[in-house]
């Protein structure tokens, strides 16, 4: 994240830092802690791509995926008769990470920064972590469909765009079509080329809906005991831990008549947990003043060192890793039902597809 | 042959069914994006791009060597060319020359436009993405930039609109009675002689021309006036979103009526 400079000075930090580790903490856009910023999403604006979505937070950011999917003839794996069932799955699974490429593109960045690439693999892990994805790309035996995910974003980083892109992502995905496929078995495939007849990747109706939908990631910061979501610059300036949380829902087979469909809420799955370095790790710490020479008529006495205590007020960049009590609140604040990824997932659901 | 030459001769109509001298559809949007100074989207045809401008602002660290601009504002422009933008995808790496040229180019007629001169020790950030291609692409992007300026409010001499002109037959046919176009489609640009040009509002001053294609000179005249008479529709087209915006926000007491304002808002 050294693409991200901080500007604030160790008074602000610590100003920050007190008053959201405060029960409940007063965040600087007046937010609840799990509340997201509120946005505006559209999907289906790029007549050019298989889906295609825009995603535009209050806060000015705005990002937009396209997603692009073309045929590729999948390179012959080694036949099933001959190698231990094992060892086939394992090389189709390596091969499986490679039909989805995903590029993010941050204006003023270079694209094989450390940071951009870390995003972008970040994002997709999440969509390769449950294992069902790759089976939405097959096709038969010697085809499959080789996704390309574009992610502009296309306001100036403002934030630690992770959430925004993800959140692109998932609506992209969700609205991606493909060709109705009209050949049978291995030969070679032909279409429909009626776009009308089209198949969506995760198709919303029928009984192909079971299964895992695209991942949602999310930004956690912990600051003090508090759990933040969300983060804005500010925060994750002061953030003590910074998480990227993936979840997808998982939706299982529902009988007929079913009466309890909506009381019974949505399965999420968790995919995976990564540490984000918090930029707050390079601030500056503040000093205290009375051990600070310029200010202070006494010189300041061996007793207080600087950084052998902490003062009450004067900004210390934090140190150290998580303690698993503040991970596990972490995952319990996003898995929890009616929880945030809940929220989120509903909110998404009413964006319309096109 | 994307553009059958007999068929044209014949009905004098183009591939996309326009006569030589119609533009496609324009569709300008300007301030799309709150988080940024200035910003707008255009399409012309089926070529969208979006155009952010960041700035005036206080100078990043020197890059490559700016220490010239130190009288005057330095101007940054950014090309992003999105994978998803043609039709068989092609990721274009950062240093690409084409990019890289259509940068170049943009830069410079901007800082001839621009009064850079205000805004000492600081830089002007032009970050352009394109969202789908369709042929007449600098122009676009010299259209959603000229947009976008407006939209931050920084001090210029005119519009620049731009817009492409090419010619009926091939450079291989010399054929000198070869009837100019205007505003080509992505078909015609790859088959057709084409060039690209800008000029500063209604004036017949030129800010840009670009032709990269071989064509006889005495074609280039009939291409260049036609080009010329195509700014100034984009001209007039680029005036009136302005106009349309800022009555709109007027209307919604976003900004007040001055005394000063020479114009009539139309309701």
């Amino acid at each position: 994240m050294a693409s991200q400079q901080i500007l604030f000075s160790p008074a602000e930090l610590a100003y920050l830092h007190r008053s959201l580790s405060l029960k409940p903490p007063i965040r600087p856009d007046g937010r609840a802690p799990t509340q997201f910023r509120p946005l505006t999403a559209e999907t289906g604006i790029l007549p050019g791509t298989n889906g295609s979505a825009r995603v535009h937070f209050s806060d000015g950011t705005e990002a937009i995926v396209g997603v692009k999917a073309e045929i590729e003839k999948t390179i012959e794996a080694p036949r099933a008769e001959e190698s231990k069932p094992e060892s086939n799955e394992a090389a189709s699974e390596r091969t499986r990470g490679d039909w989805l490429e995903l590029a993010v593109e941050i204006p003023g960045q270079r694209d094989d920064e450390a940071s951009t690439v870390f995003l972008s693999e970040m994002l997709r892990e999440a969509l390769l972590a449950d294992k069902e994805f790759a089976k939405k790309l097959f096709i038969n035996r010697r085809f499959h469909w080789r996704l390309y995910l574009d992610v502009l974003l296309i306001s100036p980083p403002l934030s630690y765009p992770l959430p925004l892109l993800s959140l692109t992502t998932h609506l992209a995905l969700l609205a991606t079509r493909l060709p109705r496929l009209k050949s049978e078995g291995d030969e070679d495939p032909m279409f429909d080329d009626d776009w009308e007849a089209s198949t969506f990747l995760y198709p919303q109706e029928g009984t192909a809906t079971n299964g895992s939908r695209p991942p949602i990631t999310l930004l956690v910061v912990a600051i003090g005991d508090n759990v933040i979501f969300d983060p804005a610059k500010e925060e994750l300036a002061v953030a003590e831990t910074a998480l990227a949380v993936s979840v997808a829902e998982v939706r299982r087979a529902q009988k007929a008549g079913d009466m309890e469909v909506d009381s019974k809420g949505r399965e999420l799955s968790l995919l995976s947990i990564r540490t984000i370095d918090p930029p707050s790790r390079l601030t500056p710490p503040g000093v205290p003043h009375t051990s600070n020479t310029g200010s202070s008529a006494f010189a300041p006495t061996k007793l207080q060192k600087a950084g052998d205590q902490e003062t009450e007020g004067v900004w210390k960049a934090p140190l150290g890793g998580t303690k698993f009590g503040v991970l596990d609140g972490i995952i319990q604040a996003v898995l929890e039902k009616g929880g945030v990824a809940d929220e989120v997932l509903d909110g998404l659901e009413g964006v319309e597809l096109s | 042959m994307p553009l059958d030459t007999s068929t044209y001769s014949l009905a004098l109509l183009r591939v996309d069914g326009r006569r030589w001298n119609e533009l496609r559809r324009l569709h300008a949007q300007i301030r799309t994006q709150d988080a940024a100074d200035g910003s707008s989207y255009l399409e012309m045809g089926h070529t969208k791009v979006m155009c952010i401008v960041t700035g005036p602002s206080e100078q990043q660290q020197q890059r490559r060597g700016q220490t010239s601009q130190r009288d005057a504002a330095a101007i940054n422009v950014n090309v992003v060319i999105a994978g998803f933008s043609s039709v068989d995808r092609k990721k274009s790496g950062r240093n690409d020359k084409r990019i890289q040229e259509i940068e170049v180019t943009i830069a410079n007629a901007l800082a001839s436009n621009l009064h850079t001169h205000l805004f000492p020790h600081s830089s002007i950030t032009i970050s352009l993405h394109v969202l789908s291609q369709d042929g007449s692409l600098l122009a676009a992007l010299l259209n959603a930039t000229t947009l976008a300026l407006i939209d931050a409010g920084i001090p210029m001499t005119d519009y620049i609109a731009a817009c492409t002109a090419g010619s009926t037959s091939t450079y291989a046919a010399g054929d000198d009675s070869a009837d100019p176009l205007l505003d080509l489609n992505n078909q015609e640009e790859q088959e057709l002689p084409f060039l690209t040009v800008a000029t500063l509002g209604d004036s017949d001053r030129i800010a840009v021309l670009v032709c990269e294609s071989r064509v006889q000179v005495t074609r280039l005249e009939g291409m260049l006036v036609v080009g010329v008479d195509g700014c100034k529709q984009v001209k007039q087209f680029l005036d009136q979103v302005v106009r349309e915006k800022g009555a709109e926000m007027v209307r919604e007491g976003a900004v007040e009526k001055s005394d000063a304002m020479g114009m009539v808002l139309d309701e």
